[in-house]
């Protein structure tokens, strides 16, 4: 515990920690100070001059202002914020700032909400003594995220050092001296950052401000409501901005324990895809000749309780793992409750042959703000800064203040702070955490022991696990096991290697939840092997591969499109088609959906529900519904709550999400995380070969990750198309080029074509074809061979 | 006093090519360094007589150099640099330039001994971008002492190491404000960062830093040779020394002549053959643009030192001393002053990024003949407001010509608003 | 007793009488302030608050900017506004209505129009035969901007120096 020291600002005694600004004591003593440039998370830059104060030191004053935010407080320090001098000089930093402030509020979308214009009403004068010309500024096209509108900014430089300290690239810079100067991308620039966006928020005035929203609204007409981001697993916290039944907007809500005062582009846009053109209004049924025909609720859902009642144990359901806990629960419920096993939310994985030795609840081995302080971090197939944006920043946070940061993946990876990347194809993986293995002088038993005895580590992978080692030995050292080890097809393998370096190092495993409720599915019980409360199942069901091959009579989908959600789309595809009816409760008609589906039922998506999403970090998070459903659209629970009444299930008269929700906690009172492997492995043979074949590596890139993201349309602008990329050496061996058309085949007799890219960070023997994207819906297995024949 | 003119930085000026080596070396030069390599002496004691010499910075706020050398803690691990400030940007200076043209070597002497004393082993010079002959003279120095072994790693077999490197600035004003040199020594853009933390505890990379200006470092053998009282008794007591004064405006020989600290201004103006023209002397600006400027009567009775410019309201500054003769027009003067610092201004503290502009734009409408009467107090009011509100002092610098030009030429700037545009034809 | 004595005469010699047909007689030949409307019409303020209008610049181009400031200052909640960026990206109103059964006619929106757009015209003689005629939409606001225009700009010069 460090030293306390009292000063006294504006005659009012606070504490402080030596060292602190002023500004920051003072806010905490909700003693307001204005300023431009300071922001909590940001470096001090000191240059707006609008938070000067009197200070004195011993009774002796300082010899000029001092600026608040710049100022270390001391003992027996007496501030002045509001002095006769004080105030002069705050004053005439915002005449300063205004002379060359276009004043057009009317027009400005910051007009409500704008920093510089409540300082204004509190200090500034009613008419203007500059009488000179004003500056104009040219606009910076940052893309279709961001509007700019230059002339409005006051330099404070928050948008700057946001590039440079928490995004970790410098897209923004300030060139020209004086009143020349401006800020801008020097030449002209998308900003491509997964986190730019939150320079709208710092921005103090409106010269960055939101396009998809421009000129939508009023700040004072909007209602905000609390809400939880349904894309990655870190389940940010969102203000959502509501006029009339409209989402306008997205905003941060601060939470330090989670997201900090940040939100990634993802969870600020995605709201745009919920006014999508292809958004779900009413239940439609498929009849004769494939034609669809809309019909009333009832009716739809009589059909479906007929049918399910039919198919009985017969009946399979895949959920999306951004499915809310409700729904997750109420869906185990009704399958359970009719005598079928058959229920996954696993959807991207492959290999399930570890299910026995699953963790019994897994999570992410460390609390969210602890990342950053981990001294060891060992990343298995994950692309982080796609997957988990925010979790990126926190483990560069973690990479800069000296932490060892190393990546298995395979590919290398762009990311902005340093780290030590092991590339290799995806049996190479094996091979690299095998070699990290021997490093740490484990052996491993079963298949991993012939694996570790095949290696031999390298200097490199001997430094790395011995850092890990010393990490761990502090107890700051974690293994993240990500969305590509997920979808690897010897994850059980990758895993189970994982543990015995965790085990070596004495480091923590931790896993990064593939969506925004991927953990929440184990709690509810949305999961072949485990029932609500994370309890393991005596007999475990089909896992959502089994209940593929082994096609059931009627399935349910929910919330997810075949052809993009799913590891295997070929192969999911044909077990649908095999199917006597599907059911799917989707918020989006889509063509491929369509060709499998025989009713369509649609229910309410992100921000039109209440629910509850479990992050990474396993906090159960409820939300309440901000807008209403478009047209006949129902919340999900809704849906299901009448399903297992025409069911005649036990138990289906929930009056609210909020009881569904009790009796789910109840069941979950003695739910630990544990990350611990629950058994050994048997032999389980690898199942990719060190063979020269060609592999496909499909990750699931940033705006591919679900329905919604996938039909935010600002998003998707400048989002990745379908593209092989391969490692030049490999193309030119393969006889291609850059832009050459190939076909992609992956054995189930569908093809797809995509233009080639060449990309060194690809090893040689893999081809990355993302999953996710138009045109994929055709392929195979996300991880799996491949093969290209130019068109 | 004659005599005693152009004895430390200019003290090769009579050579025939005073920059080349064997002609430093003919007048003793080296030794000091040479001393240095061989006996090791306490940097302490160096720095003692540094203090004894009182050198106060010669680059415009006259800082005693011993006292910031004693801020470097010697003992502190890691890396340190010496930076010498050659961006001799400030209107009217052009001493520096001097220095580097002429006594190359002897600014490379006072940058190794400043590096033995505060225990760097680098030393940076930045030479203002638009010096093209000094910048290949002082290369070729520096070039000339690294073949005859007084600059590299364990120089001489002595263990010293001190390598020193040159930097070229691109023609920014603001780049001779400390901080904002060690930005731009960094690559970045030249902008002054808030202080504290000084450059003595976290400069250059973050590493302690000591940057002085061209001509304090250029005086430091002579003083190490001739003792540090030798060099107190050429000024006056807090005024060590000689001072470089860059002459300039309506006088009939401008140049630059060292001169002890203390000479009276009109002995000053003599040497340079007085006012051009015969003319009356009408004002001065002692100490380069930045400082407030002075009626030439006033200024007759003044001698040239830190405490009596101080006790007139002005400031010694860099020494340049801009003379102007009856007949100037102030308004113009003050009008192409303020156009210089609202170009120069860095562009980051509010005040000085837009007050500049500002003044500079209402001078200028004064000029075409378009004032109001209210504008003077406006002018003397929004200078105001910019003095002490920005993190370097160009905010200052921009402001007090303003208002000591209105203080004293008021009448001038009345004029022209009273007579509109028939002033300006 | 002097009192009763002076009322008794002064009704006796119907004073009070000539007194009270004194003033009809001046009024008889004084000027009549009486308008016959609607054939004569009484003079109107240039302040005076009438019907709405959306006033353009005089190159055609249309004043509101869609601030949203006359939406948030009616005190009968009477206008409903939706914007949205033109294809040449400004910002516009796509939707600009006011209800004239909830309009009170205050004239606040006026007051708070930062270009002079949203204007009370003197035009006060209007009536509605169907359901929804009450609601000005934004072209029949425009139009009738387009219509008074003359007026409107006249009514404005001739109250400038007051404001």
């Amino acid at each position: 515990m460090t030293q306390k020291v009292k000063i006294e600002i504006d005659g009012r005694t606070c504490e402080a920690t030596p060292g602190e600004m002023i500004i920051a004591v003072a806010d905490r003593a909700g003693i307001p100070i204005p300023r431009f440039c300071y922001h909590k998370k940001l470096s001090i830059a000191a240059n707006c001059r609008m938070c000067l104060v009197e200070a004195e030191q011993g009774g002796r004053p300082f010899p000029k202002l001092v600026p608040a935010c710049a100022t270390p407080v001391m003992e027996g320090m007496r501030v002045q914020t509001r002095s006769a001098l004080a105030r002069e000089a705050q004053q005439s930093t915002l005449e300063f700032l205004l002379i060359n402030h276009p004043l057009d509020c009317p027009i400005c979308d910051q007009g409500g909400e704008c920093e510089l214009q409540d300082l204004t009403l509190r200090y500034g004068k009613d008419k203007s003594r500059y009488a000179e010309a004003k500056r104009v500024v040219k606009d910076e096209n940052l893309g279709p995220l961001i509007a700019t509108e230059m002339t409005r900014c006051i330099h404070c430089t928050r948008c700057v050092r946001f590039g440079a300290e928490i995004a970790g690239l410098r897209e923004l810079g300030a060139t020209g001296r004086g009143d020349h100067m401006r800020i801008g991308t020097y030449v002209e620039q998308t900003l491509g950052h997964e986190l730019s966006g939150n320079i709208i928020d710092l921005c103090p005035v409106g010269a960055l401000t939101a396009k998809p929203s421009r000129f939508r609204a009023r700040p004072w007409e909007l209602i905000q409501v609390d809400g939880i981001a349904p894309h990655d697993g870190l389940g940010s916290h969102l203000h959502l901005h509501v006029r009339g039944r409209q989402l306008v907007r997205v905003h941060p809500r601060a939470q330090e324990a989670i997201n900090e005062t940040w939100i990634s582009d993802r969870d600020r846009f995605s709201y745009t895809g919920l006014s999508a053109p292809d958004r779900l209004g009413e239940p439609m049924i498929k009849r004769e000749g494939g034609c669809w025909q809309a019909l009333e609720w009832q009716g739809a859902l009589q059909i479906a309780a007929e049918r399910i009642r039919e198919a009985g144990s017969e009946l399979g359901a895949l959920i999306a793992p951004n499915a809310t806990l409700e729904e997750m629960y109420l869906l185990q419920r009704l399958v359970r409750g009719l005598g079928a096993q058959a229920i996954d939310s696993r959807l991207r994985q492959q290999d399930f042959r570890g299910d026995a030795a699953d963790a019994s609840l897994p999570w992410l081995g460390v609390s969210i703000a602890k990342v950053e302080e981990q001294e060891g971090i060992l990343l298995i197939g994950s692309d982080i800064r796609q997957e988990q944006p925010l979790l990126a920043h926190r483990v560069r946070k973690a990479a800069l203040a000296g932490g060892l940061v190393a990546t298995v993946n395979p590919y290398r990876l762009d990311l902005t702070f340093p780290a030590i990347q092991f590339t290799a194809s995806p049996s190479g993986m094996l091979r690299e955490l095998a070699a990290l293995a021997k490093a740490l002088r484990k052996r491993g038993s079963g298949t991993l022991r012939t694996l570790i005895s095949e290696v031999k580590p390298t200097a490199q992978q001997v430094e790395v696990a011995e850092q890990l080692k010393q990490a761990g030995k502090r107890y700051r050292g974690l293994i993240l096991l990500g969305a590509l080890a997920t979808a690897h097809p010897d994850y059980s393998l990758l895993r189970a290697l994982a543990h015995l370096i965790a085990d070596a190092t004495r480091a923590k495993v931790g896993f990064l939840p593939a969506a925004a409720n991927s953990f929440g599915a184990y709690l509810a019980g949305a999961l072949p092997h485990r029932l609500p409360g994370a309890r393991p199942a005596e007999t475990p069901g089909l896992s959502a591969e089994a209940m593929l091959n082994k096609p059931r009579k009627v399935y349910l989908l929910w919330g997810l499109e075949p052809g993009f959600d799913l590891a295997d789309p070929a192969k999911a595809v044909q077990g649908l088609d095999r199917a006597d009816f599907v059911i799917a409760c989707t918020g989006y008609r889509s063509p491929a959906l369509e060709r499998v589906a025989d009713l369509l039922l649609p229910i309410a998506l992100f921000a039109e529900t209440s629910g509850t999403l479990v992050n990474a970090q396993l906090d159960w998070q409820s939300f309440r519904g901000a807008i209403p459903p478009p047209v006949e659209a129902r919340p999900g629970w809704k849906v299901l709550r009448v399903l297992g009444n025409l069911l005649e299930l036990e138990g289906f008269d929930y009056r609210s999400s909020e009881e569904v929700l009790e009796e789910l906690r109840k069941q979950c009172a003695h739910a630990k995380p544990n990350n611990d492997p629950r058994g050994d492995l048997k032999k389980l043979p690898p199942r990719l070969s060190n063979g020269d074949r060609l592999y496909r590596i499909g990750n699931v890139p940033i705006y591919a990750l679900d329905a919604l993201v996938r039909r935010a349309e600002p998003l998707q602008a400048n989002a990745e198309f379908l593209q092989v990329s391969l490692n030049p050496d490999q193309a030119a061996e393969m006889g291609l080029g850059a832009g050459d058309q190939v076909e992609i085949d992956q054995g189930e007799g569908k093809l797809a074509k995509a233009p080639v890219r060449l990309d060194p960070r690809i090893p040689r023997g893999c081809a990355r074809i993302p999953a996710g994207l138009s045109g994929s819906e055709q392929l195979g297995p996300q991880i799996g061979p491949v093969s290209l024949e130019k068109r | 006093m004659v005599e005693r003119q152009n004895s430390v930085c200019f003290r090769t000026l009579h050579l025939d090519q005073p920059w080349r080596l064997d002609s430093y070396r003919s007048i003793g030069g080296y030794g000091q360094w040479e001393r240095i390599l061989q006996e090791r002496p306490d940097p302490a004691d160096l720095i003692e007589q540094l203090k004894l010499s009182a050198l106060r910075g010669r680059g415009g706020a006259g800082f005693p150099t011993g006292l910031k050398w004693s801020f470097m803690l010697r003992s502190a691990p890691g890396q340190r640099y010496i930076v010498c400030n050659s961006d001799e940007g400030e209107p009217g200076t052009c001493k520096d330039r001097d220095i580097l043209r002429y006594n190359p070597h002897q600014l490379i002497e006072g940058m190794a001994i400043a590096g033995y004393c505060i225990g760097a082993t680098v030393g940076y010079n930045y030479i203002r971008g638009e010096f093209f002959e000094p910048t290949e003279r002082f290369e070729a120095a520096v070039q000339e002492a690294y073949a005859a072994g007084l600059l590299g790693k364990d120089i001489g077999g002595s263990g010293i190491d001190f390598d020193l490197y040159v930097h070229n600035g691109a023609g920014a004003y603001i780049c001779g404000e400390e901080t904002a040199l060690l930005e731009s020594i960094e690559g970045k853009k030249g902008q002054p960062r808030y202080k504290p933390p000084f450059p003595a505890q976290s400069g250059l990379y973050g590493r302690p830093t000591t940057i002085n200006n061209t001509e304090s470092l250029a005086s430091v053998p002579v003083i190490l040779e001739k003792g540090g009282q030798w060099f107190l008794d050429q000024g006056l007591p807090n005024n060590g020394g000689l001072k470089v004064f860059s002459v300039t405006g309506h006088v009939e020989k401008p140049r630059n002549l060292e001169v002890p600290l203390g000479t009276p201004f009109r002995e000053l103006l003599a040497q340079c053959g007085g006012v051009k023209g015969g003319k009356k002397l009408k004002a001065v600006i002692p100490g380069g643009s930045s400082t407030p400027v002075v009626p030439g009567d006033q200024m007759m009775e003044l001698n040239m030192d830190y405490d009596s410019l101080a006790k007139a309201g002005s400031m010694l500054g860099s020494g340049a001393v801009i003379v102007m003769a009856e007949g100037t027009d102030m308004v113009k003067v003050l009008a192409n002053l303020a156009h210089f610092y609202a170009a120069e201004s860095c562009g980051q503290c509010t005040p000085c990024r837009e007050g500049t502009g500002w003044l500079s734009r209402v001078l200028h409408r004064i000029l075409k003949g378009q004032g109001r009467r209210e504008d003077l107090d406006l002018l003397d009011d929004a200078a105001n407001r910019i003095m002490g509100r920005t993190i370097c002092a160009l905010g200052d610098a921009a402001a007090m010509p303003v208002r000591s030009f209105l203080k004293h030429y008021r009448h001038e700037f009345e004029r022209y608003i009273a007579q509109g545009e028939r002033c300006v034809s | 007793m002097l009192q009763a004595l002076r009322e008794y005469f002064q009704s006796l010699l119907l004073i009070e009488l000539f007194r009270g047909l004194g003033v009809t007689g001046r009024y008889l030949f004084r000027t009549k302030f009486t308008v016959q409307y609607p054939e004569e019409k009484a003079p109107l303020s240039p302040r005076f608050r009438g019907l709405h209008a959306l006033r353009r610049y005089p190159n055609g181009e249309e004043r509101c900017i869609a601030c949203k400031l006359c939406e948030a200052t009616c005190p009968a909640l009477a206008i409903t506004i939706e914007a949205a960026p033109r294809a040449d990206g400004s910002r516009r109103t796509t939707r600009y209505e006011i209800d004239l059964f909830k309009c009170i006619f205050c004239g606040f929106c006026e007051e708070s129009c930062p270009v002079d757009s949203i204007v009370e015209t003197s035009v006060y003689e209007y009536h509605f035969e169907r359901r929804g005629e009450n609601i000005l939409t934004k072209e029949k606001l425009l139009a009738l901007g387009d219509q008074y225009e003359a007026e409107i700009a006249a009514a404005r010069a001739a109250d400038a120096p007051y404001r």
